[in-house]
């Protein structure tokens, strides 16, 4: 009987090089956002299916939080990336172009259906004589959901072990000595990518909002 | 002193105690290294947030086939190869398979009554069915052959059998559907295994439904389960 013997793999280093490696990645991952919101303005629907694959559980989240009924999120997520396709030559591509536009565009999606829930309660209160049941809604407080759904997919879009490192930072508050011992790092490292995450979630958190002016 | 190194900034904006004293010192004075430490101390404030939560699949097909439709005004998916007009009628070997189970319903009852509570002792062997409607198979572009297909009544299992030629060899899997006479519904009933022929078991008020227009599709291996768009041969079940 031969043994054939799986192909050696040489255990992955940390250290120097993903401290350098993942600023490449950055600059590669805006750019990619870049030509992907190109090839949407040039009527690609291949272009729109990724887009959705990458940002509908954004959108999603936000209809949810904002609307707090499935259905109704459901049906404010298909509106927006209908909606994206067909004012597609709207947008100007930049890094951070496509989660801004797309949440700008479920903003006035969650107005209408908010709207539209006014009108039925109106309606519903005309006949029973309910006080009408207007959801206090709060732009403020909306936007600060998107913000905080923005800095999530940030951490979960960053290169492990960064994203492992922010998550037990500023997920589950673990110290930093706490985490260098489950993640098997020298704590300078640690320290280094929680810095330099944070920093990462500062430009993609500023990026969406200086496009959404 | 120039203006602070981020690293140094997002340290403080995790702990003000962190860092060298003269990096506090600067960001204590300098309007712009103080807002980079607000600012970040913003970003810190704003995690937290749980998981996001994807839609379901569904919303995903709603999305593509809005865009689908909005965007040609013919609900046509595909260019029906079929120039007869789409025929109302019942058709003829729609009538001999409904001849074909009336003859077998009987001839199962004959059975049942002279064999009374005792099981049949011996099943015929299996016949090679019956064929209740066929269609030649032709390329899209032109109507060089392709070979045929019929549809295969025998016993309590209706067939669609395939026996294609000529292909071709371009790469991807080679996928059977059954489209319907409206030109817009379609559904795929399996893949040219090995070959150019294949079986195919479908649900026999498929057919009834109008789904009648054998056609094969070349598919990339893209992870997208729809039609590839790329018909290498088609032909109606007559």
């Amino acid at each position: 009987m031969t043994i054939i013997p799986f192909p050696a793999r040489s255990p992955r280093r940390y250290g120097d090089r993903v401290v350098t490696q993942p600023m490449a990645f950055e600059d590669e991952q805006d750019e990619a956002v870049r030509a992907l919101a190109a090839r949407l303005v040039s009527d690609d629907e291949s272009a729109l299916e990724e887009i959705y694959d990458r940002w509908s559980a954004l959108v999603h989240t936000y209809a949810l939080r904002a609307l707090h009924d499935p259905h109704d999120a459901e049906d404010v997520t298909q509106q927006v990336f209908v909606a994206a396709w067909r004012s597609r030559h709207t947008l100007t591509p930049s890094p951070a172009a496509l989660p801004a536009w797309l949440l700008g565009i479920a903003r006035h999606k969650i107005s209408d259906a908010r709207a539209a829930r006014a009108r039925d309660a109106d309606r519903t209160a005309a006949v029973v004589s309910l006080p009408g049941a207007h959801d206090g809604s709060d732009q403020s407080v909306d936007d600060d959901v998107a913000e905080r759904l923005v800095v999530r997919q940030a951490v979960d879009e960053l290169p492990d072990p960064r994203r492992t490192i922010m998550l037990l930072a500023f997920w589950e508050e673990r110290s930093h000595a706490e985490i260098a011992e489950t993640v098997g790092l020298p704590l300078g490292t640690v320290k280094s990518h929680v810095r330099r995450g944070l920093i990462k979630l500062h430009q993609q958190l500023e990026g969406v909002r200086h496009e959404s002016r | 002193m120039s203006h602070a190194d981020p690293d140094q900034l997002a340290g403080l904006a995790l702990d003000p105690t962190d860092g060298p004293a003269d990096v506090r010192d600067h960001a204590a004075t300098c309007p712009e290294c103080a807002g980079m430490v607000a600012a970040l101390t913003g970003v810190r404030r704003r995690t937290g947030a749980e998981a996001l939560v994807a839609p379901p699949a569904r919303v995903r097909a709603r999305v593509l086939a809005d865009v689908r439709t909005g965007d040609q005004p013919e609900p046509v998916a595909l260019p029906v190869h079929d120039e007869q007009p789409t025929r109302r009628a019942v058709p003829l070997w729609l009538a001999a398979v409904a001849a074909a189970l009336a003859l077998l319903a009987g001839v199962g009852l004959g059975r049942w009554d002279t064999t009374g509570t005792e099981a049949p002792e011996a099943v015929p062997p299996p016949d090679a069915g019956t064929v209740v409607a066929a269609a030649t198979l032709t390329a899209l572009d032109s109507d060089a052959d392709r070979g045929r297909a019929s549809a295969v009544q025998s016993e309590d299992t209706f067939t669609i059998r395939v026996s294609a030629t000529e292909l071709g060899d371009e790469p991807g899997v080679r996928e059977v559907w059954l489209i319907n006479v409206d030109g817009v519904r379609m559904v795929s009933i399996g893949l040219l295994a090995a070959g150019n022929d294949g079986e195919f078991a479908v649900p026999m008020d498929l057919i009834d439904k109008g789904y009648r227009i054998v056609d094969i599709s070349i598919e990339p291996d893209d992870g997208d389960p729809t039609h590839s768009g790329v018909s290498l041969a088609r032909g109606e079940l007559a």
